[in-house]
């Protein structure tokens, strides 16, 4: 290819089309990859020949090209970086593969996939450069397109994730309010009853208001923990029943009837919370009430555990008794007893603790309850 | 009771839980000084019936302006308890105030309260776990089991 391209040398405009016999010569001048050479040994590194393919796509005629040195094809755009390593390479005599922003004859861009390679002979002395171009600017702008579509898509996730989180913390805002209002209103329905069972001269009737209060304590109870977790899906039984013996102590004087409490944490359905706290608070404000009579002291035992999957409680107490407590009241205790069990599912168990009564709740767990 | 009667303004929008407390405080054999229902009511009534001890709920019925008043009451010298079914909202530094009662209470809640802020130690029973009174220092009673 040599001796054919130092001929070119003498009449760079000569169409070498046809008189040029070497199949390496023949395929350089047919290819559709757009191609040159240069003489480095010649000042400014000049083209020494290009292709067709090449004037097609720079748009420039053989004449205007031959002779050049290649930087004819930078423009205002062109990455002053790229055009510094490209210059660094040729200066050391090393190849170099670099995109780079040229432009055509007509001022078009495009973005050419440079391959730069030093030809050299047996002796690795430097004889020529030999460049190929190709056209990338389709996949360029394909590139682009997807980091700007990327960066708008990211801008919509973003925009859509402050609005969801946005309707959360409202959401929140007005759970946080319902829950409010919901302990508010316990404690209006509390003051309610409370307010008018002060201005009942009966004694009977104000027992009975007491009586429905108490149990708007219990229920009050369980709302003001039922949240307290952050959770209200589940309820801490345990707590529960610490505060609720602990509220239902005061019915006798301070250390007249000692209480013991054993309680496992274990934790129920919120649904559960109500109806258990309701039961409970019956068995222990029972035993506070009627087992306790004329001073008699004693200890209350609550014991809370979870035998097998199931839940237990237990309300025990060295009082008088069942059988010696006279039937006192209408039995509605005791149907709120049955009725919440029944509610709950639950076994009640009752014995005699000699002394005293032992009432044991029994309940399934269901599997959800299983993992708190 | 071994204590002296103590001077009681109540700082509650809902009338009904206001007069309720208002005859629980009696029956312990305090003073009721007054019900305020916002923020200047409150204000106004403290500088005119000097309390001695404030609760305020910190809802009122000109928004959650209980916060601001228990600052401005305790800035006076009036020991404040909080009521209130959003402990959430009480700031860091407490506002001022000495403990909390959480919402819907019982009697015992507010009789552990009394007995708190009475110091007198014969009312202070032996608990178990949990409680409704939340005092703030955390050391002075055995009660303090949960921290707010």
């Amino acid at each position: 290819m040599s001796a054919d391209v130092r001929r070119l040398d003498t009449d760079p405009g000569r169409d070498v089309g046809s008189d040029v016999g070497d199949p390496f010569a023949r395929a350089f001048l047919s290819t559709r990859m757009p191609m040159l050479l240069t003489d480095p040994h010649q000042p400014d590194n000049p083209i020494l020949f290009v292709n067709e393919a090449f004037l097609n796509l720079t748009g420039y005629s053989r004449a205007e090209v031959m002779g050049r040195n290649c930087r004819f094809l930078q423009g205002p755009d062109t990455d002053r970086s790229a055009v510094q390593r490209i210059r660094e390479a040729v200066a050391a005599g090393e190849g170099i593969e670099t995109e780079i922003l040229n432009y055509k004859k007509d001022g078009t861009r495009f973005w050419n996939a440079l391959v730069v390679s030093p030809v050299r002979n047996e002796a690795n002395e430097l004889l020529y450069f030999f460049a190929c171009q190709f056209d990338v600017s389709g996949q360029k702008n394909a590139e682009s397109e997807l980091v700007r579509t990327k960066a708008s898509l990211e801008e919509l996730v973003s925009r859509r994730t402050q609005d969801l989180q946005s309707a959360l913390d409202q959401k929140t805002a007005l759970l946080h309010e319902l829950d409010h209002r919901v302990k508010n209103n316990l404690q209006v329905i509390s003051s309610l009853v409370l307010l008018k069972a002060r201005r009942l001269k009966d004694p009977r009737a104000q027992g009975a208001l007491h009586n429905v209060a108490e149990r708007i304590s219990a229920l009050s109870t369980v709302h003001r923990l039922l949240y307290s977790v952050g959770d209200v899906s589940r309820f801490d039984l345990a707590e529960f029943l610490g505060d609720l013996t602990g509220d239902l102590a005061t019915l006798l004087p301070p250390g007249q009837v000692a209480v013991q409490l054993n309680l496992q944490p274990v934790a129920v359905s919120a649904a559960k919370a109500a109806p258990l706290a309701l039961l409970v608070n019956e068995l222990v404000s029972n035993a506070f009430k009627h087992a306790y009579p004329d001073r008699r002291r004693g200890r209350l035992l609550v014991e809370l555990t979870k035998p097998d999957g199931e839940l237990s409680i237990v309300v025990e107490d060295d009082g008088i008794g069942m059988d010696a407590v006279a039937p006192s009241g209408d039995g509605f205790g005791r149907t709120l007893i049955d009725m919440l069990a029944r509610q709950l599912k639950a076994r009640i168990d009752w014995s005699d603790a000699q002394p005293g009564t032992r009432a044991v709740v029994t309940m399934p767990i269901d599997a959800e309850e299983a993992q708190f | 009771m071994n204590h002296h009667p103590l001077r009681i303004l109540i700082v509650e929008d809902e009338i009904l839980i206001a007069l309720e407390l208002e005859s629980l405080l009696q029956d312990a054999g305090h003073e009721v000084v007054g019900i305020a229902a916002s923020f200047e009511d409150a204000i106004a009534l403290s500088q005119f019936r000097r309390p001695d001890l404030a609760f305020v709920d910190i809802h009122l019925t000109d928004g959650p302006t209980g916060i601001d008043v228990a600052r401005s009451l305790s800035g006076d010298g009036v020991a404040v308890l909080f009521m209130t079914a959003n402990t959430k909202r009480i700031p860091e530094d407490r506002a001022g105030a000495k403990g909390v009662i959480a919402k819907p209470y019982t009697e015992r809640g507010v009789r552990q309260a009394l007995a708190y802020v009475t110091a007198s130690d014969e009312d202070v029973t032996k608990e178990g776990r949990g409680m409704t009174f939340v005092p703030f220092d955390g050391c002075r009673s055995e009660t303090s089991a949960r921290g707010v």
